[in-house]
């Protein structure tokens, strides 16, 4: 129960980054992804797993918080194909997640493949570095997220690097393009 | 490591010290070595990292600061197409190691074709080119530099990640995939206005012929790829390098040496191209026969473009001119005997 609310969690926090522009709604919804995937590994990898994540995705929307376009802009006009394709990968997520695979980690199927893909789709959509970077560090995080799928132990370091990766993209300046 | 891509990492280091000794003086050396070493660094990283998931975070962390470097292109141009590339993959291997219908394996070959046509950059899904950005922040970068060795990887980690229907999926999509850029890229060479241009849609065709090569699954088949893998590093690469010099003193000759070039560029005997081509034909023989006359018919659209391309890089002097030495001196060995090539990849 607590994975399948986890799950919806990491779903939510996703969705958010596809309707919002502003930097409030981003840095919350990789807050809440980040939340949703590292409540999902602490129930099958541990603690110290489950804490690389949920530190790298603090960072990351504590960052988010403070640059990007002000404000929440959640949904602004125009954004109703962005809400169908929140709801449409969920169910599709669900769907392949709950319904055609079999096996335990069905929540983390679910979260993995709604955030990977959702962020995906996010990055093909956007021309704003903020918002780009938001979905950069989702990635990482689901990415890392997905090695819990694995047959053998995973260990430590993709949870490590991913937190690494989220916490510091940020960070990166983006340079504007060279004048022609 | 998988010793193919230990060995294109070796190569891609020689190639990097090329560019670096031979570049002309006034060249900006530090950025290119700082970009250049980078770069290595990664594809080094994406080939030692013990588990599929960790290079998929390195192909992210590469991606982001190849974008993030500057260049002629805008930041989200140039981040979307590794992007897509990591999340494609990261789909892939969720599909692979879940459990359920086998068709579920099949979609996630679809995935690893995919991301590692996106990574690379190779139809269909061309990353945007301006013919003015530097080669380190072009989309050369991915085809000529990093996709070898993601293409070694991604290959390598397939044969664990797959069941063996969806293995010979994957190798057919490989093998479809291949010819189509393989027509496409021979096709563009030839006819595209632009010379720059021009010399990234070959890169393509040469990719053509390397996933041909992979997907084949025999073993002259992956021994040919792994040819023409080198010789993208080995031979065009540091000649698409001598042609940014040329394009920018607007030179173009007809000498000898640009007809050498040609015909290495084309893949013609003694150089190692030819090498992998007779592998290649052989492969495609030994599996079904009609590829193996496909693949020929489509090894002669290199001629036209080849020439054109010779006769792009000019005239080169002084330690230009030692460099394509020892560059065409490479090639020729390799092509003559590349048993030790193909001994240090264990293939």
């Amino acid at each position: 129960m607590v994975e399948a609310a986890a799950a919806f969690v990491a779903w939510l926090g996703v969705s958010m980054i596809v309707l919002a522009d502003g930097r409030r709604g981003l840095g919350l919804g990789v807050a809440l992804a980040g939340l949703g995937l590292a409540a999902i590994v602490f129930q099958g990898h541990g603690l110290v797993a489950a804490a690389a994540l949920a530190v790298g995705a603090a960072i990351a929307a504590a960052r988010r918080l403070v640059s990007g376009s002000a404000g929440w802009q959640i949904m602004p006009p125009g954004s109703t194909p962005r809400l169908v394709l929140c709801i449409g990968a969920g169910l599709l997520a669900l769907w392949i997640g709950f319904g055609i695979t079999t096996g335990t980690g069905a929540a983390l199927r679910f979260a993995v493949m709604s955030v990977v893909g959702l962020a995906g789709a996010r990055v093909l959509a956007s021309d704003d570095p903020a918002v780009l970077l938001t979905a950069v560090a989702l990635l990482a995080l689901a990415i890392a997220a997905a090695a819990g799928l694995s047959h053998s132990a995973p260990g430590m370091w993709p949870y490590v690097a991913a937190g690494l990766i989220a916490a510091a993209v940020g960070w990166l300046p983006v340079r504007t393009p060279d004048a022609a | 490591m998988p010793p193919d891509a230990t060995e294109i990492i070796v190569f891609i280091a020689l190639v990097l010290g090329f560019a670096l000794a031979f570049a002309p003086a006034q060249s900006p050396r530090r950025s290119l070595l700082v970009r250049g070493g980078t770069g290595l660094a990664g594809t080094v990283a994406i080939a030692a990292v013990p588990t599929f998931d960790l290079a998929i975070l390195v192909l992210l962390t590469l991606g982001v600061l190849h974008a993030a470097a500057g260049g002629k292109r805008a930041f989200a141009i140039r981040l979307r197409a590794p992007l897509l590339a990591v999340a494609m993959l990261a789909l892939a291997v969720v599909l692979a190691r879940v459990e359920g219908p086998v068709v579920l394996a099949r979609f996630a070959a679809v995935g690893l074709v995919a991301g590692l046509a996106a990574g690379i950059g190779l139809l269909p899904y061309l990353h945007p080119f301006d013919a003015d950005d530097a080669a380190a922040s072009s989309p050369v970068a991915w085809i000529a530099f990093i996709g070898p060795v993601l293409a070694a990887v991604v290959v390598a980690r397939a044969q664990g990640l797959l069941t063996a229907d969806a293995g010979g999926a994957f190798g057919a999509m490989l093998i479809g995939l291949g010819l189509l850029n393989m027509a496409w890229g021979g096709i563009a060479t030839w006819l595209t206005e632009s010379t720059t241009a021009a010399w990234r849609y070959s890169f393509i065709a040469d990719w053509g012929l390397a996933l041909c090569g992979i997907g084949l699954t025999v073993s002259d088949g992956r021994r040919g790829a792994l040819l023409v893998l080198l010789t993208i590093v080995l031979g065009r690469l540091p000649l698409y390098l001598v042609f940014r010099q040329a394009a920018a003193a607007k030179t173009a000759t007809e000498r000898p040496v640009n007809l050498v070039v040609a015909a290495m560029l084309a893949g013609s005997a003694p150089f190692a191209g030819f090498a992998a081509r007779v592998l290649l034909l052989r492969g495609a023989t030994q599996l079904y026969w009609p590829l193996a006359l496909v693949l020929a018919a489509g090894m002669l659209l290199w001629l036209p473009g080849s020439l054109r391309l010779g006769r792009s890089i000019g005239a080169p002097r002084r330690r230009q001119a030692l460099g394509v030495a020892l560059m065409l001196a490479a090639n020729i060995a390799a092509g003559l005997y590349p048993l030790p090539l193909l001994e240090a990849a264990r293939l």
